[in-house]
């Protein structure tokens, strides 16, 4: 079953996040645990680890912000 | 020859504890490690989204309490308490729905993770207002006391909650009466985002306890073999009725105050060094060194917890979001209690007592309702300032700490939180209190315990529990000289709150009959008591036990002019004025609440129907009173029948003066109603 990943809301306050890198390639398996993305808040860096296992998908360019709730990608 | 000394690693002999105890510690916290990295792992994926307290790094304090305590001992907790909850032994389906806001979860969705209540665990209450749940906590000890059972009751605050006062008044209070409770400050070194070094200059915490006349512990939460030994001790001290202890159990917090991952208020080093003394890795490296468990075994163990929290989650995550239709449901017992524009309903007026009278005050009404409820019932106990000996400040408890005792009649400190705490928390296990408080003024030093607590606990819990709790507050006002402190009608700030009920008797036969009705009533009741009532005109009171249903009006006067609406002290200020306004040839009818919720709107929107005027009088301020209220429903239901629009009379929109010239003035009195029903009159005729 495909896992859908989105902007979290890691704070309180959390609005938004920048999705500053991809640790894992768009196509490449992952094991729940792994972290996937480095996400960066107002307040700090945060290292996001794969909720699931399975082939990680891209949907958004890292780089950018997005809203929190924003869908990045997906595990399948 | 060897440079550095190698510790030698534990073995079975020098554990510190029993090896099967040690791996059943394990075990439990394994399981709250799972549901925590489930959680984080779903907020981090966007599986869901809700607010989340990472209770991260304190995992052994709870998992090894478990292996101390049972269903049958009382828990409180705040919404930092997952892991609390989980050792406790909450069905992790019931406690994953909650925390998504689903209708399978423990308590319909309603209260969500920070306001847990499984009675069949334990776990009593769970709040998300700092400290509030020691003062209840007593309550839980109190019931336990009276009842002659062996139960303990823990409270887990954090180091942060030992800066309110709420926790101050219940180890005071606990201290005192000796009661079987154990504050377990759960010190992770931050309150919310500040270190502790920036919020107390105080050393530590447990010389809090002593100050206070009981016994404070320093534990390390984060060796269980050693917090083990310590707790056991505690606990079989408090189990054998030698009082409370207060447990500080260092700890770290190793996640962010909310959200997930590592906690970002301290220092990378500072959380390097933490790490290393986290119990779940350090306890499992622990089993394998000493030889209790093979490898194999505890990756068994994590997998059972893992399968349990997977399981339990895709079980939540198919349960219903609890659906709007459940709104109204679960705020009283009854939902026809609730005001709802368009549904009047009718209640049946009391029968009307036939046996024996004798003329009293209303002090004596309620010595006497209190005085039958306690005869009847020996879980129905009374708690307040000077409700001992002096037999209270206005004597309406006058001889009953000679016939009770000093069990079910309690002289408490002047700590009105710990009053209503208290009461609270005998109320959530079925006790029937009566928590005094002697100024309805005084609400606002205790209004988190009944607004925050009391009122919502029946709604925040999905009705897994509920507060029939009676609080006596008595009303200055009228008498002239109490200021500005003690004369006000403060109604409305509870009238405010969904979850309480609210009568306000304008004579000793109704304090004496709607007193009666709140202590047998399954929420939590205030009942106002104006010292004009209590201290006002003699009546004839039936000795019997008779019971004033509560949201059933009366017509004191009968008229058919207008309709005087009001209630209290005021009623009697209206009955003057109608006879003053009969002499102009104007037929006022009266009509006493009584009750003011369930408000009788049946009653109301009947008389006025028939007089098509209406005032609402109050001895509160008239902006934003319960005048307007009212007023606004008699326009919006009779706007075609009224022949002016329903109106207002309260008091001015200034505290209350000493100056007995001006009291008298700024609260209506006989002479300002009957202006107010001229005036109107001659507008509208």
């Amino acid at each position: 079953m495909a896992m859908t990943l989105t902007i979290p809301k890691l704070e309180m306050s959390m609005m938004e996040g920048t999705l500053a890198e991809w640790k894992v390639e768009s196509g490449q398996p992952v094991q729940q645990g792994e972290v996937i993305y480095i996400l960066e808040t107002d307040k700090t860096a945060r290292d996001i680890e794969a909720p699931a296992s399975g082939t990680l998908i891209h949907k958004v360019e890292a780089g950018e912000t997005y809203d929190v709730g924003t869908e990045i990608g997906e595990i399948v | 020859m060897e440079s550095t000394v190698k510790e030698a690693p534990m073995r079975q002999g020098n554990l510190g504890i029993e090896p099967a105890v040690l791996k059943e510690i394990y075990r439990q916290m394994a399981r709250i490690r799972a549901v925590d990295k489930e959680v984080q792992a779903g907020l981090s994926g966007g599986k869901f989204f809700f607010s989340y307290w990472p209770m991260t790094g304190q995992e052994a304090i709870p998992a090894t309490i478990a292996q101390l305590t049972t269903t049958r001992d009382y828990m409180v907790t705040t919404y930092r308490g997952v892991h609390d909850q989980v050792a406790k032994g909450l069905s992790l389906d019931g406690l994953f729905a909650e925390m998504l806001g689903r209708i399978d979860g423990v308590n319909k969705g309603k209260g969500g993770s920070p306001h847990i209540s499984d009675p069949a665990s334990g776990s009593m209450l769970t709040t998300a207002i700092v400290g509030a749940g020691a003062p209840i906590a007593n309550g839980l000890a109190v019931a336990a006391q009276a009842r002659g059972e062996d139960r303990v009751t823990i409270v887990n605050f954090g180091d942060g909650a030992t800066s309110i006062g709420a926790v101050h008044e219940a180890m005071n209070l606990a201290g005192i009466w000796k009661l079987p409770i154990i504050f377990l400050c759960q010190n992770n070194q931050l309150g919310e985002y500040t270190p502790l070094a920036e919020f107390t200059a105080s050393k530590d915490f447990t010389s809090r306890a002593e100050a206070l006349g009981f016994r404070g512990v320093r534990l390390d939460g984060n060796d269980p073999a050693a917090f083990y030994a310590g707790m056991k001790e505690v606990i079989e001290s408090v189990r054998a009725g030698k009082g409370p202890v207060f447990v500080e159990a260092l700890t770290y917090r190793l996640g962010p105050h909310a959200g997930v991952g590592d906690n970002n208020n301290v220092t990378a080093e500072a959380l390097t060094a933490a790490k290393e003394k986290w119990p779940v890795p350090r306890t499992r490296a622990l089993l394998l060194d000493a030889g209790v468990c093979t490898e194999e075994e505890l990756a068994q163990l994590e997998a059972d917890a893992q399968t349990e929290v997977e399981a339990a989650m895709a079980k939540a995550m198919a349960s219903k979001v609890t659906p709007a239709e459940e709104t109204l449901i679960d705020v009283y017992a009854d939902v026809d209690t609730i005001p709802r524009r368009g549904h009047y309903p009718h209640r049946e007026a009391e029968k009307e007592p036939t046996g024996e009278t004798r003329s009293m005050m209303g002090l004596e009404a309620v010595l006497q309702a209190q005085d039958l409820a306690m005869e009847q019932n020996p879980e129905v106990f009374l708690l307040g300032e000077d409700v001992g000996a002096p037999g209270g400040v206005f004597a309406t408890s006058r001889g009953l700490i000679e016939k009770y005792g000093g069990s079910r009649i309690r002289s408490t400190p002047i700590a009105e939180q710990a009053i209503i705490g208290a009461g609270i928390g005998a109320a959530l296990v079925g006790m029937r209190p009566i928590s005094e408080i002697m100024f309805l003024d005084f609400a606002g030093v205790c209004l988190d315990q009944i607004a925050n607590h009391a009122a919502k606990q029946r709604y925040m819990s999905g009705a897994a529990t509920n507060v029939p709790l009676t609080i006596r507050m008595m009303v200055g006002g009228g008498m002239g000289g109490f200021g500005a402190q003690h004369s006000q009608s403060l109604e409305a700030w509870l009238l405010h709150t969904p979850g309480l009920k609210v009568a306000f008797p304008s004579t000793p036969y109704d304090a004496k009959g709607l007193l009666l009705s709140c202590i047998h009533d399954e929420d939590p009741c205030v009942h106002l008591e104006a010292l004009m009532v209590l201290r006002g005109a003699k009546q004839d009171v039936p000795l019997e036990d008779y019971r004033i249903p509560l949201g059933v009006a009366k017509v004191r006067r009968e008229g058919s002019d207008i309709t005087l609406i009001s209630y209290g002290w005021q009623v009697n200020q209206c009955l003057t004025a109608a006879e003053e306004l009969a002499k102009d040839g104007i037929n006022a009818e009266v009509i006493d609440l009584r009750t003011l919720v369930p408000l009788d709107y049946h009653r109301v929107l009947d008389s006025v129907k028939k007089t098509r005027r209406a005032l609402v009088v109050h001895a509160a301020t008239e902006f934003c009173g319960f005048g307007a209220e009212i007023a606004s429903t008699i326009n919006e239901e009779l706007f075609s029948t009224l022949k002016g629009p329903a109106i207002r009379l309260g008091a001015d929109y200034a505290p209350i003066a000493y100056s007995k010239e001006i009291e008298t003035s700024q609260v209506p009195n006989s002479n300002s109603i009957a202006a107010r029903v001229r005036a109107a009159i001659n507008a509208y005729s």
